[in-house]
């Protein structure tokens, strides 16, 4: 271990770093801070832009960029503490880069929590020798309805353009122009559109680009960063919440190396505004008479709620959203399943415990050597830090496959399987292929389901939980009880809802929900919510309440329902999670999940768990397997962001190559994709990591059409 | 000096017709020297240069065969390997390139291959400049009758034009173009010997420096070591006379002959009567020479001991009829509107010096301006991703140190003195050249 190390001697402190470790870094090892704007770990190599962190290296005469060197043992480097030379390099670089900056801090959102600022505090000239007019630009500019720019206080650190090109490969954001007049821009001024565009507004260290919704919404001193988990998908994001006078103002990221690296989509970042949303539901309400529906008070909405318990006699189905916290779920569980005897439950999609024995941190992906992504639709519409994981392999040298190529994946150290698609059986059929590719225990092997939901897997862990009965199998339904908003969206829980002779619905907002249940119960947001998720990769987080809901959260009134029906039922997530923790996660402590929770993986995981056979490949019969898929930006919460609206998907029909070439389709011509007699006209998309014979339409644009579908021009 | 008396190397036999064709290439010995060459091992063609010790002719005047001796042989490496010719000249006041490649495209041609053969590579680039559009159909003929008559072997040879950047004359900045991206340098190390084009080790030479190399296997190498100013002036330069002198042209002389004699006896002297004032040496890049320094020798020492350098072999006259305070401003436009916009000194500083330099011009300026001026150029020397931010800086610095009585003039007088009288006839183009993107509007100053 000892030969690895190098010894550097930074302002006269020795300090034994790995070889090769950046020079910012080994700074920090010894104490000292290099001060950078430019310098960026996770965008890449450095570009060595800005010249900020310029220092003094022994035996060379010009101060050189630290952030492009690396640590070589013998080093002696003086930084702007020790060193004049550096300390009026630096001087010199700040001072260029406040010739032309507006100085608008007081006006600019990023005051008080600006790099540029802080920097300037401690390394900058006090006063400025710019007598002239400074450069001037239109601004603020929005680059999409989501972000602004202003150039005038960029300092073209690149930061933006490197993620655009180096990380999400969208390629999308560039600079215009030369010298002075370089500028920030999209390609052709298009509005900057895809998954993970808000980025950039974290990665600028000065307020040139800025979330759009934040804008004039709050000073650092008047806001707090409410540590929690994004409840958007799957991944389970680790963020901070900025949260002034009790509402959420914006999103950050809070880098969870494992698993965001410090990255989140738009949808996590920009979605929370459905919180406010107008047609938000506030008040419990009834249905009086036939179609008449009025708030009610909660003590008539707890009485009504009782009464219709115990109308159904124990034919209560409840529909699961699997956004539901474990505690949540777990709640609803004992109410109905211990107070009522009712045992049915509709999960909103399939949960196996197959993959618990190749369980592996998502960080895993970016040192596979192989990546297979099986199951049709892309990562980044179910799970989009997944994608960004993906692309990091790419560039590390990994091969990206499409199709199972056993012998890849046996010649590989270290291969990944990850199922992002429908036919996953909740991630026993990837388990079946990881099983027999025997990546049972080998080292940096493993394999991943991405689930529709946030919180599938807990959820349907904490109703199994709830009790040991199984569900007897009833003729008709008593009562549907619709669990939150996903689940209010989705068409099987409208059919049964058809069904069933009365339901109660929790929901957040008066278009999903009202009209067709009988007593509507406000529902409340992951921001809202103290409990814990399990992500996708099995892993326990912890959410912080952000925001105080409009209404008592859902524990609130499950606990005081619960009482009528003889069951104790905590009200507060901790309290109820200790309960549970006891029989699924092992006693552990609600306190001990942890800020950046450990993946912990689930004690005695088989490694062979039975797995229906895998559906037969599609024949060729001239048709085309259509894969309809939920797109990131589409939902109930997402339908209410007006931010979010110029991301919704195209409508469109994605084709592998081969196949519109067949058909003489080129790229964005209009065509007809027809089924049985229904048809839709949608434009042709050609997208590269489709596999030949099937072909790919967001669920929203895909109207009636199912199975087996043909294109043509 | 016997100055006159040495015979063109680099431009041998075209003293009077351009060697366009192969034929008269041939004529006069062209291509031999290849046929030597690939008899050679790589390694003997190496060494041969470095003990020639011929240097870099695009201004850094580094050892042209131990950058060759940098690039990774077959055997350590499994990547190709490949040559980038830097033919970007876009430096005011520098033509020499152009006047080879008219002159002697197949003398080019026959470098590139010997170079090829001498680090083992198949693949050779050629970044001309956008406007060298001649220059290129020359060239390119050259390529397609030198590859007609077999003589590539299994090397390419890809004549690839720029897009009007000066910036592209960079040796990293021109990688990042030639790879299709935007035109800004890249931090060295690695230099590009290691990861050149497409992450590949590249050996990036001038296209004097590339011409030279039959030059030096003719004569052979300890008798190139001879000519010009031993041991690390050797061989001759294609120095670019122009400005206002009588005779300005491409004049291949050994290094050494001085700046007056380049003026004087070749070039005629000043014209129109006047009276010289400043030399522009090595390019518009650095340092002025003011008329007392004219006899220094045009050798890298030589000029090196007064601060000054011989860059890309550049004499420019600049008579008395120049404002000095005009001519700095006209460089600082000039790389103002050529900076990258790549790192913040440069970018920023260029601007400002521009500003500086016109509230001297229009008298808006005082004593504590040019003290400003000069601190602003310290504050960009040294301090840049690549060499353009110095670039600006150095000869500004240099105008006002060595001409400050005239910038005084200039604060005395409430702007500059000469009124309609001067000009910078036959030194730039006018700011205005600029059709669609006027300098002056462009950077917003």
């Amino acid at each position: 271990m000892s030969n690895d190390l190098v010894r550097v001697t930074i302002d006269e402190r020795e300090v034994h770093v790995p070889k090769g470790t950046g020079l910012v870094e080994t700074a920090l090892a010894a104490g000292v801070e290099i001060p950078v704007f430019c310098y960026e770990p996770r965008l890449g190599a450095p570009v060595g832009a800005c010249r900020m962190c310029l220092v003094e290296l022994e035996g060379i005469p010009k101060l050189q960029a630290a952030c492009t060197l690396t640590a070589t043992d013998g080093m002696v480097v003086r930084t702007a503490r020790t060193s004049t030379k550096a300390a009026e390099g630096q001087n010199a670089t700040l001072e260029f880069i406040l010739v032309n900056h507006p100085l608008d801090c007081p006006v600019c959102d990023k005051g008080g929590e600006c790099p540029l600022q802080d920097l300037t505090f401690r390394y900058g000239p006090g006063n400025t020798r710019m007598s002239f007019e400074k450069l001037t630009f239109e601004k603020p500019i929005p680059i999409s309805p989501a972000i602004s720019l202003d150039r005038e206080r960029c300092i073209l650190c690149y930061r933006c353009t490197r993620f655009s090109e180096d990380v999400s490969e969208d390629g999308q954001l560039v600079a215009r122009n030369r010298g002075a007049m370089s500028v920030i821009t999209t390609f052709e001024d298009e509005p900057y559109s895809g998954p993970f565009t808000g980025n950039v507004t974290e990665l600028c260290p000065v307020g040139a680009l800025l979330p759009t919704q934040y804008r004039f919404e709050g000073r650092p001193w008047e806001i707090q960063n409410v540590p929690t988990v994004c409840g958007m998908c799957s991944v389970g994001c680790n963020v901070n919440a900025t949260v002034r006078e009790g509402k959420v103002k914006r999103i950050l990221s809070r880098n969870h190396p494992e698993i965001d690296e410090g990255w989140i989509c738009d949808k996590g970042r920009f979605g929370f505004t459905h919180l406010r949303s107008a047609d938000r539901i506030v008040d419990p309400i009834k249905r009086v008479r036939l179609r008449g529906f009025e708030p009610v008070s909660w003590d008539d909405a707890l009485d009504e709620a009782e009464r219709l318990l115990r109308a159904a006699r124990g034919r209560v189905v409840v529909a699961l959203s699997g956004s539901e916290t474990v505690e949540q779920a777990y709640a609803l569980a004992k109410l109905v399943r211990v107070g009522l005897g009712s045992h049915e439950a509709m999960l909103p999609e399939e949960v196996s415990h197959g993959l618990d024995a190749y369980g592996l941190p998502l960080s895993a992906i970016r040192d596979a050597q192989v990546v297979v992504v099986l199951g049709d639709v892309s990562v980044a519409e179910r799970a989009p830090i997944v994608d960004l994981w993906i692309r990091a392999a790419r560039r590390n040298g990994a091969r990206i496959l499409h199709e199972l190529d056993e012998q890849a994946v046996h010649d590989a150290d270290r291969s990944v399987l990850i199922w992002s698609g429908p036919g996953g059986r909740g991630g026993a059929t990837v388990a079946a292929h990881a099983e027999r590719l025997g990546l049972a225990g080998k080292p940096g092997c493993g394999a991943f389901y991405l689930p529709e939901t946030p919180n599938g897997r807990g959820a349907a862990d904490a109703w199994a939980a709830a009790s040991d009965e199984e569900p007897a199998q009833a003729e008709s339904v008593g009562l549907l009880i619709v669990s939150g908003d996903e689940a209010a969206n989705d068409p099987n829980v409208r059919a049964l809802a058809e069904k069933a002779e009365s339901v109660i619905a929790v929901s957040m907002f008066h278009g999903l929900a009202v009209g067709w249940a009988d007593l509507v119960l406000p529902g409340t947001s992951y921001l809202e919510r103290d409990g814990t998720y399990v992500n996708l990769e099995g892993r326990l987080q912890r959410l912080r309440r952000s925001a105080v809901p409009p209404a008592p959260d859902e524990l609130a009134w499950l606990s005081q329902l619960a009482s009528r029906f003889g069951v104790e039922l905590a009200p507060h997530a901790p309290s109820v999670f200790a309960e549970l923790s006891e029989r699924i996660y092992g006693g552990l402590a609600f306190g001990e999940v942890g800020e950046r929770a450990p993946l912990r993986g689930y004690a005695g995981a088989p490694a062979h768990v039975e797995a229906p056979p895998l559906p037969e490949p599609e024949a060729a019969r001239g048709g085309l397997r259509l894969v309809c898929y939920k797109p990131l930006f589409s939902g109930p919460a997402v339908e209410r962001v007006e931010e979010l609206q110029f991301q919704r998907p195209a409508a469109e029909v994605e084709l592998a190559r081969d196949d519109a070439k067949a058909r003489g389709i080129a790229n964005g011509q209009a065509v007809t994709v027809s089924h049985n007699g229904t048809s839709v006209q949608l434009r042709a998309r050609i997208a590269k990591d489709l596999r030949a014979g099937v072909v790919r339409i967001a669920r929203e644009h895909a109207g009636d059409l199912r199975g087996t579908v043909e294109v043509s021009a | 000096m016997a100055a006159e008396a040495s015979p063109a190397l680099v431009l041998g036999g075209a003293e009077e017709q351009p060697l366009r064709d192969l034929a008269s290439y041939r004529a006069v010995g062209g291509y031999a020297q290849l046929e030597r060459a690939r008899a050679m091992t790589p390694q003997q063609v190496i060494e041969e240069l470095i003990a020639s010790n011929l240097r870099g002719r695009g201004g850094a005047f580094f050892p042209t065969g131990r950058k060759a001796s940098f690039i990774p042989t077959p055997d350590k490496i499994a990547k190709p390997v490949y040559i980038t010719v830097n033919a970007d000249e876009s430096e005011p006041g520098t033509f020499k390139d152009r006047e080879i490649m008219l002159r002697v495209p197949h003398r080019l041609v026959e470098g590139c291959l010997i170079a090829a053969h001498a680090i083992q590579s198949r693949s050779v680039f050629i970044y001309i400049r956008g406007e060298y559009s001649t220059e290129y159909d020359v060239l390119q003929a050259a390529v397609g009758e030198a590859q007609g008559a077999g003589l590539l072997g299994d090397v390419s040879i890809v004549v690839h034009r720029g897009a009007g950047a000066y910036i592209c004359g960079e040796e990293t900045a021109l990688l990042e173009s030639l790879e299709g991206k935007r035109g800004q340098p890249r931090s060295k190390p690695p230099f590009p010997a290691i990861e050149g084009v497409y992450a590949s080790p590249t050996l990036i030479n001038n296209v004097e420096t590339i011409t030279t190399i039959p030059v030096v296997l003719q004569v052979g190498p300890a008798e190139f070591a001879k000519i010009g100013v031993p041991p690390d002036s050797t061989g001759t330069r294609v120095f670019c006379l122009s400005g206002n002198v009588v005779r300005p042209g491409a004049y291949e002389r050994p290094h050494g002959i001085t700046v007056r004699e380049l003026i004087y006896d070749i070039g005629g002297g000043i014209a129109d009567g006047r009276k010289l004032k400043a030399v522009m040496v090595g390019g518009s890049s650095f340092p002025v020479m003011t008329p007392d320094e004219i006899d220094t020798r045009l050798d890298a020492t030589s000029l090196g001991q007064r601060g000054l350098f011989i860059g890309s072999g550049v004499v420019t006259a600049i008579d008395d009829r120049a404002c000095i305070v005009q001519f700095a401003l006209r460089v600082a436009q000039f790389y103002m509107h050529e900076s990258c916009g790549k790192c913040t000194p440069c970018r920023v500083g260029t601007r400002w010096l521009v500003q500086l330099l016109r509230a001297v011009e229009n008298g808006s300026a005082t004593e504590h301006d040019l003290e400003l001026l000069l601190d602003v150029c310290d504050r960009i020397i040294g301090k840049c991703l690549c060499v353009l931010g110095d670039s600006a800086a150095m000869p500004v610095a240099s105008c006002v140190t060595k001409y400050r009585d005239e910038f005084h003039e200039h604060l005395a007088h409430g702007g500059c003195p000469f009124g309609a009288d001067s000009s910078l006839d036959r030194l730039f183009a006018p700011v205005d050249q600029h059709h669609l993107a006027p300098v002056a509007h462009e950077a917003g100053v």
